[in-house]
Formats: C-alpha cells, structure tokens, sequence
C-alpha cells in the first residue's frame, strides 16, 4: 500500500508542495485520473501557519491537509454513482469520466480536502499523482519539490521506521484508516522565563517540574544561560509547576492549562541571600 | 490579443536558470517539461537525470559525526515554481503602448504621468517616437540629457539580460547619464563596517571560503542578527541555506535570532528569539563591548596585534567622551532587550565560539545610521579574535557572487563558470567600460531632477568600486552636462524598492522630463508612469545561455533553453535595443556583428566549461554538472589566515588591521557627527529623526520595519495567484481586494480598535499606504511589520497608495550626511483603521478599476477605452 509520511519538524513553510500540486494540475487535464484544477481556490495539498505561543515565546508550526488515501474510506460509498475507487495499490481516486457532480463525498470527507469544481461539475482532490507514478516516477509532485525532506513517499513497509514514530490523524468516532501519516504534529508547549529581580540577572540551571494534574506524570528540565525553559510535546490539560534553584525562594504555579500553549513570562525567584543578590554587576 | 497557435510537439524537456539577481549568474535552475507548445510543468533540476550521480562526486561536509551533502536536485524556491502565473499574468504587456494624453508634438502632459491611460499602437510608430525623441533630446540639450535607469534585479539572463542593454547603444551614441545603483541591501556593511575591516564590495566578509564547515565544525553559537535565511535566499540561492540551518541545530549549534519580527528563519529555527526594537542595535553592540571591557572578557592580546583605535573606542564605550556609560541599563531603555538578557549574551558570548549570519537587508542594516551597527558588530566580532575557528560572519545566500570563490562559504567547486562575456546587459563587459561622465546615484534621483544641484560622496556600479570612492565628491549636474529630460528604463522598481518614492512620484511628473521610455514585461510599478511603454517577453520566450553557481550545490553550466513563442508582440530587451539602433543605423557597431546564437557559443566558450565538454554536448545534455574541487576542505576557513598572521594577511584598510577608529574618516570628513570616526549610537540627528526618542514618536508612535519579503523578490512576483492565495502574502479586504499584509502586535492592534484582517491606513507625513492587518504575536510591541516591493496602486499619485507600496513612505535622506545609503526600515507611522467606503466615495476611479481577485492588477485598468 502506498504511503506518504510528512514530518512536521522538517517543514519550513515554503508551500512549495502546495504550488507543486498546482504546477501539476491546473490547465492539467489528466484523464482518467483528474480533470484540470481551476486556478485558484482548490488546495489538494493545503499548508497552513500554526502560530504558537505569546511574545517573546512563539513558534509557528505547518499544518499539512491532505487526502489521507483512506483504508476505510468514507467518501466511496457516499458516492452513489461509484465514481470513487480505491486501486489496489491504495490510491483514492475519484474518477472525472464518472463523477457528475453529486458532491455528497465533499460533505462525507472528515478532512475537508474534496473540492467542487463548478465548471466541470466534478469534484476534484489530490491523486497522489497517479498519472506519473503510472508512467514511472517515483512520487508526487508535492515529495519531489520538497526541499527538507519534510515529504516522504513510498510503499507503507519500506516507510516503517518513519511510520513507527508517526501517528495519524482519525477524526473522533470514526476509523479512516489513514495512509497520510504525521511525525512531529504539534502538541502544546509551556515556556517560561526565570529570573533574580534583585540581580537582575538570567537564572541559569534552576530546576523546573510540571506535573500532569489527571495523569500524574512528572517531567523536569533545567532553564537555559538566559533563564528559558521550553516543555514540548504536551498533551491537553491541567498541569502545576515549580521551579526551584538553591538559594532562591521556590516559585510555584498550581494550575495551568494547555489548552493553548503557554508562556508563563518572567518568573522572578526571591533570593534567600540578599546580600549576594542585591549587588547588580551593572551598578 | 491572442497568443500564436502552437504547433503539435512531443513531449519534451528543457533547462533552464530561475532565480531573479537579474544578472547572469543563477541558483534556481529548473527542468521544463513542454509539450504542443505549451508549459507542462516546472521541476527542479535532477543533477543526475543525464549524469551517473557517482560521476557528480558530491562533496561531503562532516561535523560532529554527522554529514550533509548536496540534494541530487536543485532546491528551488516556490518563487521559481509558481512561474507559470508570472509568464502568463493578466499584467503582462503584449503590444507597444502610448500614453493618451502624451504628444511629442505638442502637449506632454507630465503632470498626469500614473493617472493617464494608454492606447496600443504598433512596433513602428514606437520605434519612430523613441528615435525621433532621442535624437531631438541629443540635439537639443546633448547626449547626457538621456538617464538610463537599467539595474536591479530581475529575471537571470546573459545574451537577454534584463537590464542595462541599451547602456552599449547610449555610449555609441556619444554618452549618457547614469543611475548609479549606489549599492542596496547592504547599506551599513558598504558605508559603515567597510571602514573597520575593509571587504572591498559588499563590505561584508571575504574570505567566505568553508566558513559553513567552520560553523558546523566550531561554533557553539549562530547568531541571526535582523536575518531571515528563509525568506532573503529564496529569490537568489534557493533553499540549501533551509537544510544548512536544521543540520546546524542538529549538531547543537545554539541559533540566535536578533530582530524585532519573529522572521519565518527564526518561526523555526530559532532556539532564542531576542526582540530588540528597531535601530537600536548599535546600542546593543556597544553594551556588549561595555561588559567586556568591564569585566576584562575580550580577547587583549588579539586586540592589541590586529586592530587599531581601541583606546578611543574604550573612552566612547565607557562614557569618557561623552560623560554616557554604555552599560546594560542604559541599552535596555533603548533597546527594548532586559538588562539580564544582554549581561547573559554578552557573558557568554565571550566563553563560547560565535560567528554571525546575514542575508541581505534586514532591520539591523537598513535603518537611519545603518553603518554604526554595521561597524560595531564587526568591532565585536574583533574583540573576541575574529577569525579563530567558529568566530567568522557569514552570508547565508547569494554564495559565489561576482563569480568568485572567496565570496563561497560552501564546498568549492573546481570550476567557477561564468558567461559574463556573452552578457549584454549591465553585467557582461559593459561594466569594465569608464562610468559616464554624469551619474546620479539611484537614491538621490528625486533630488537631482527637482533641486540641481546636488552633489554626493561616493559612486558605484556593481558594488565592486573601492572604498576610496566614498571620500570623492560628485556633482549634477556634471561640468559640461545637461540636466537629464529623458528617461530611458528597462528596470520597473524605483516606487517599490527605494527611498521616499512619493517624492520620486513627483520628480517623474515634473515638466522638466520630457520622454520616459520604459520597457518591461508586467504593466507594473514605475511602467505606469511612462509615456511609451514597450513589450518584453520573459526568459521563457528566449533562448539563451546561464550558469548556476549560487546555490552551493552544485556548479553547472546549462543551455537556458526557450520554452514558447514570445507573448504577443513581445521582444526582449536586447532584441528591442537592436531595433533601436538598427533605426539609428548603429545595429552593426552594437550587436559587434553578432547573432544571439553566436553570443550564446561565445558565452560557452568563454566559461571555462568548454575544455570538458562540447558545445554540441551541452546542447544534447541540457547541462553539464561541474564536480567539487576535490581540495576543497584543504582551504582554509575564512579569516583564520587574519586570526594567525596579520602581518602577512592585511585587510584592506589603510593600516591593514581592523578600525576601531577610523583616520580616514576623521581626516576626510572631521566634523561629521552622523559618522564620527569611532561608531556612536545615534537615535536621531541631523539627517533622520526616526526614534522613539525623538518626538515626532508622538504623532507616528510605531517602528515600521521592512525587509526583503517573503512571496517576492523586491517587487517581482507579487501578481503570482498560488502566492497570493497563501494567508501570509495577501490579506483579503472586505472589497475584495487583496491587501498587503502589515504586521502588528494585539497589544498595538488593540489599542486603535484593529482586528485581522481590517483594512488599515501606514502613515507619516511622507504619505499613506494601505494594507491588511495581520495581528500576530510575531511582532513586538511598538512595531509594525510590512514587506516591501508589494505593486503601487496609487489612489493619489505620490499620496496615497492602495497596494502596499510601503517605500512610497520611507525616509528620503541617505543613511548619514556622507554615507549616500538608502534608508528603507525602522521609520515612525501610525496605523489606523481606514474609513474604506469614504474613500471609495473620494476616489470612485482608483477603486473601480479592472482588478484579478487571483492576479490583482491587470493591464485593462490602463488601456482606454474604446470609446475614449
């Protein structure tokens, strides 16, 4: 079965799998596999900027939509005239000779990525580029122009090293079988910063715990020369922190949630020893 | 006007070069499948579809116990991929064109120049306007009366190079004068760091020579400082510079990102984001320097054999001169960076390897004093040994410039192939003749045709002139010269690219300039204020001969094949200066004789490809790929040879050591407070008052910050549908019109009732500028955000601009008194929600104009109509 996996990680915005896709298609017509996309508004591979996190903590993280080349399918048997076949080598392709416009797939589809195409009275979605591996090349568009390496495509068994560190993504309730497969999908991160007010000085080395309130799990790390400390990678939910360094004051946080990511800002720890810290190297 | 019916073909594939320097050297190359006539599609270049890739030999760089090599394609960016909207854009112009209320026999009309429209007329009528014009303008005033605009960038192109082939005909034609392109996008490094360390051309480091490996090798630190490696190389190098930052964070490089945007390099890459507020990085630098003075953490003795003027600079820094310790505290309420964070940077900094990165541009080196910064941060550099293995500067694109090694941080390769003698335009051997005897550099155009006389410091072509130049002081008009009254560009970006264009506006509608002729593909930018306007094809539609050598990969040597018939009545631009001179009965003198296809074989025989490989092969390959120099890793790293020997490695500074203190400066200009021989920390003065400080900040409270965008080259692509569709290019208004984006904090949003997506009015006594308000945390506090080059819509000609044409409202004064830099970032505005339906009430004609929803602007909006 054929697969694409895509590493988030190694994605650095340029949408060039996006223009790829469009290079490809449309004022392509490529029968049987697709009719030609119209030139603008149809995104059979859609990448979008995630910004994450508040000045001065902020990433930005690129979302990939994609027809996930379902195992289980939910748009072919919402096609009432059969115009959807998945081949053998697990390709969906949603035929333009026999598609006449019913559009119940683009409703029946959990990812949004089947389009309408109104002039051609079909709808229209990524097709892996069947019309090229069927003459011989070696991937998609999209995979090819990928500068990173973000794109990787092949078939499912020679991808399993990266597909055992991946996961896919099923909408609640529903077993799409997905063969569109994520590395690095953005979890939620809490980031702080911590300080000495009265040396006004970066605390580098103090111990930072978060703790998961429903599960109980514990992780720690130490904060950076500049006082900066990154968690990444957490599920969604209530959380308390602490963080401690010898000689200061401990800073505790009972709550927090990750429903967004958080920047906890400037933590100022209180000096159990005034006298060292009040002495400022810049007074 | 339809395009000719192509004839039946198989399918077949082509290469060609795609990057957008505009001159003849490439880092973008591309395979082009064609079939019937028509563009299949646009692949990268697989170096090994013709070649074993074993045969390649790809270099290997090795850190760490890890190693990168180059891609076996090229790693283009989605610039070059979405093309095929640029080759067919509803702006292209497909016949000559005249402008209606434009009579060269009788009523010119210059005050409507970008009101007016346009009728088609044909190729000989213009071609009798334009010479009919040039030899009355010759006669009546003299030769220098012609300005050639014809630099910048644009597609790349040897034989049909995009600017500049008219230059040849002009000097056959007895002379002209010349828009000295007086060297952009490195305003600080060219008029500031060249005084400390020398560097002749850019002014940033050379030898470039391994210094990525050095960095992978050495370096505990990166820092970015206002550098966007994922935005400025695009356009230049293509995307190696992308795989080059993951493998540095993969071999635990820390990368630092100082700049007031969160730029797409730092969105991710960055480990360290510190937002520091716009042209006050000099104060930065010189609270660095404080720490280490005061706390004995620079390198003495490297101080004491490889500079000079250290002393004074100490007196400057520790607050002798001028009675101001340059201490944390002090940077922090300029800056905007906590006092800890610059004691952290500064500590640290001086126990650990760090080189610094740049592109070209970005907030740190094109604002008002652009060459403190750009000196202080190479005293820095100096201070902890410059030179020592992982302590150099480094460029993360444009790699091999002008063709040559040293100017290569990457792998070298064991052939630098050029085809500058093939070039007709700017860059080929027309560049070694003498400047005109008039020039006027490119940011002081506006003055020169309003208030002459001006006069200036300092002049330069390529950037290639030597620093000598900038203590040479020129006048216009010239002894003997006529002031300019005829135009001739083949360049469209003065409005979009340079200082305080609405000014510029003014100077180009003014009666004094009689004829403006202006070639190009795209009605775009300055074409819209032309009064003839001639059809160029695109590289597409010709063919040609290039070299990549850019993009660190790989080397190669390609014929830059013609993949259509030219659109319309399109000709390129060297076919349209052959015509010109062909009816100036010069056509011989100019083309020296020549056929393109015989300037194509000069240029592959001139390469220094051609004892490898045939001609003919070439034509049968498509391309050669050029294999490493299998020495390459026996050079040694950037200024190492400095760093161990001074004495036998001299900078190209008068006393061949780096200048804390400059004697030039101080014996050529002794009483210059905007650039005093030591670098100071100037918030504003004489020549620009763009501070917080100052209090204009109290009517324009924000920093506007502009670099090189993201979705464009300058002002090239921006009517390129699949970018525009991208969030980040184009915000859609509530009109339907696809406004620029500018960037502006919630706080800042909030506090004048802005949500995502408002149309918004920029403004500062210079004028206004229209766009969509993005509001993102990606800015701090206090700034705003824009690309620049975003296509001028003019509401107001010179007033009031709908496309986002952020320089329109730039400041017009050079970077100082004496550095004749442009200024194009960290200037005062305010922002404000824009009241749209009365200003499409004011202004019913600007905002009923034929408009694209994909493409924008599109050439009917200046075709008259019919009826007219």
């Amino acid at each position: 079965m054929k697969a694409l996996v895509i590493d988030v990680s190694k994605c650095n915005g340029c949408h060039n799998c996006q223009i790829a896709c469009k290079d490809e298609h449309v004022g392509n017509d490529w029968p049987p596999y697709a009719g030609p996309q119209p030139l603008s508004g149809q995104f059979w591979i859609k990448v979008t900027d995630i910004e994450r996190g508040t000045f001065p903590k902020v990433k930005v993280a690129y979302k990939h939509d994609i027809c996930q080349h379902c195992g289980n399918a939910p748009c072919i048997p919402a096609c009432k005239r059969k115009a959807i076949i998945r081949r053998d080598d697990g390709i969906v392709l949603i035929k333009p000779d026999r598609c006449r416009g019913d559009r119940n797939c683009v409703a029946a589809c959990p990812y949004g990525v089947i389009y309408f195409n109104e002039n051609l009275n079909i709808a229209q979605k990524c097709t892996f580029c069947a019309h090229l591996l069927d003459k011989g090349a070696k991937e998609p568009r999209c995979v090819d122009v990928c500068p990173t390496g973000a794109l990787t495509y092949g078939e499912e068994e020679e991808l399993k090293n990266l597909i055992d560190k991946a996961e896919v993504i099923e909408p609640a309730g529903l077993s799409t079988k997905p063969r569109v497969y994520y590395i690095a999908l953005p979890k939620r991160f809490v980031a702080g910063a911590v300080y000495d007010p009265a040396a006004d000085e970066c605390i580098e080395g103090a111990l930072v715990t978060l703790n998961n309130r429903e599960d109980g799990v514990s992780l720690t790390t130490g904060t950076d020369e500049f006082g900066d400390f990154w968690f990444e990678g957490l599920k969604v939910g209530m959380y308390s922190l602490s963080v401690e360094k010898e000689g200061y004051g401990p800073h505790k946080i009972g709550s927090l949630s990750t429903q967004q990511d958080v920047n906890l800002g400037d933590i100022g720890l209180i000096s159990l020893n005034d006298k060292r810290s009040g002495k400022g190297l810049g007074d | 006007m339809v395009d000719k019916t192509p004839e039946k073909q198989e399918e077949r594939t082509v290469v060609k070069g795609l990057c957008f320097i505009g001159v003849g050297i490439d880092g973008n190359t591309i395979e082009v499948d064609l079939k019937d006539g028509r563009i299949i599609r646009i692949n990268p270049l697989h170096y090994d579809r013709q070649y074993r890739a074993e045969l390649l030999k790809p270099w290997k760089m090795q850190a760490r116990g890890k190693a990168i090599s180059p891609s076996m394609k090229s790693l283009i960016p989605p610039l070059s991929l979405a093309y095929k909207n640029r080759i067919f854009s509803p702006n292209r112009v497909l016949f000559p064109l005249k402008r209606i209320d434009w009579d060269p026999k009788g009523a010119r009309n210059p005050q409507n120049r970008g009101k007016s429209s346009y009728v088609r007329i044909s190729w000989d009528e213009a071609l009798d306007i334009i010479t009919g014009e040039m030899k009355r303008v010759i006669g009546q005033y003299g030769p220098h009366a012609i300005l050639s605009q014809s630099d910048g960038h644009g597609e790349t192109g040897a034989v049909h190079s995009p600017h500049g082939t008219h230059r040849r005909l002009l000097r056959l034609l007895g002379g002209y004068t010349l828009q000295c392109r007086n060297t952009d996008s490195w305003e600080g490094w060219y008029w500031g760091a060249k005084h400390v360390w020398g560097m002749e051309g850019v002014g940033q480091q050379v030898p470039a020579t391994n210094t990525m490996l050095d960095i992978a090798r050495n370096a505990d630190w990166l820092l970015f400082w206002g550098c966007d490696p994922e935005t400025t190389s695009w356009g230049f190098t293509g995307q190696m510079t992308s795989r080059l930052c993951y493998w540095f964070t993969e071999l635990g490089i820390k990368s630092i990102y100082i700049c007031p945007d969160l730029n797409y390099g730092a969105a991710i890459h960055a480990d360290k984001w510190i937002p520091i507020r716009p042209n006050t990085d000099a104060a930065l630098h010189l609270a660095i320097a404080w720490i280490w003075i005061t706390e004995g953490l620079y390198d003495k003795d490297y101080v004491t054999d490889h500079t000079v003027g250290f002393d004074k600079f100490e007196a400057y820094v520790l607050g002798e001169e001028d009675g101001l310790a340059k201490t944390p505290q002090w940077a922090a309420e300029i800056t905007g960076v906590p006092s800890r964070i610059i004691k952290t940077l500064a500590r640290k900094w001086a126990s650990k390897r760090v080189s610094i990165a740049h592109g070209n541009g970005g907030p740190m080196i094109r604002g008002s004093y652009a060459t403190e910064p750009g000196r202080l941060e190479v005293i820095l550099l100096g201070m902890q040994g410059l030179g020592k293995p992982g302590c150099n500067q480094v460029k993360m694109q444009e790699w091999s410039l002008y063709g040559q090694h040293e100017r290569n941080p990457m792998p070298r390769s064991s052939i630098m192939p050029t085809v500058f003698a093939a070039d007709r335009g700017w860059s080929g051997p027309e560049r070694l003749e003498p400047l005109p005897k008039q020039i006027i550099p490119k940011d002081l155009i506006h003055d020169a045709i309003l208030h002459p006389p001006i006069s200036w410091y300092g002049k330069s072509l390529l950037s290639r002139d030597p620093v000598e130049f900038q203590f040479e002081r020129y006048t216009y008009p010239a002894e003997g010269c006529s002031e300019v009254h005829m135009i001739w560009a083949d360049t469209a970006s003065w409005i979009t690219s340079w200082n305080d264009t609405n000014t510029y506006i003014k100077a180009i509608q003014s009666p004094k300039i009689e004829f403006i002729l202006s070639q190009n593909p795209w009605l775009e930018n300055d074409v819209q204020f032309a009064d003839i306007i001639l059809p160029i094809s695109t590289k597409f539609e010709v063919e040609d001969i290039g070299v990549e050598i850019l993009s660190g990969q790989f080397n190669t040597i390609f014929i830059d094949s013609k993949c259509i018939e030219p659109r319309g009545e399109s000709k390129s631009d060297y076919e349209v200066t052959c015509l010109i001179a062909d009816r100036l009965g010069l056509l011989k003198e100019y083309t020296e004789g020549k056929s393109v296809d015989d300037w194509i074989r000069t240029g592959f025989e001139t390469s220094g490809a051609s004892e490898h490989i045939s001609f003919e092969g070439l034509r049968e390959k498509g391309y050669w790929v050029i294999p490493p120099d299998p020495q390459w890793e026996q050079y040694p790293a950037g200024l190492i040879g400095f760093h161990d020997d001074p004495g036998n490695n001299r900078l190209q500074t008068p006393s061949g050591k780096l200048e804390f203190y400059s004697q030039r400066l101080a014996d050529h200009f002794p009483n210059d407070k905007e650039r005093p021989p030591v670098p100071h920390f100037l918030p504003f003065g004489e020549s620009h008052q763009e501070s917080l400080f100052h209090p204009r900040s109290k009517r324009y409270p924000l920093l506007m910050v502009s670099n090189h965008p993201r979705w464009r080259v300058h002002s090239q692509h921006d009517d390129m549908t699949w970018l525009r569709e991208i969030p980040t290019c184009k915000v859609k208004g509530p009109d339907g019109y696809f406004y620029e984006p500018v960037w502006i904090h919630p706080s800042d949003a909030e506090k004048r009732g802005l949500a995502k997506g408002d149309v918004v009015t920029i403004f500062n006594e210079r004028g206004g500028v229209l766009g969509g308000a993005h509001v993102t945390e990606r800015i701090m506090p206090g700034s705003v955000y824009m690309d620049h080059g975003a296509r001028y819509d003019p509401i107001v000609p010179g007033e009031l601009d709908r496309g986002g044409a952020i320089n329109t409202i730039t400041p017009h004064n050079t970077t100082s008194k004496n550095a004749t830099g442009m200024v194009a970032s960290g200037f005062l505005v305010e922002v404000e929600k824009t009241r749209l339906d009365e200003l499409r009430a004011k202004y019913p004609d600007a905002f009923d104009r034929p408009y694209d929803e994909g493409a924008g602007l599109v050439v009917e909006r200046l075709i008259a109509k019919v009826d007219d």
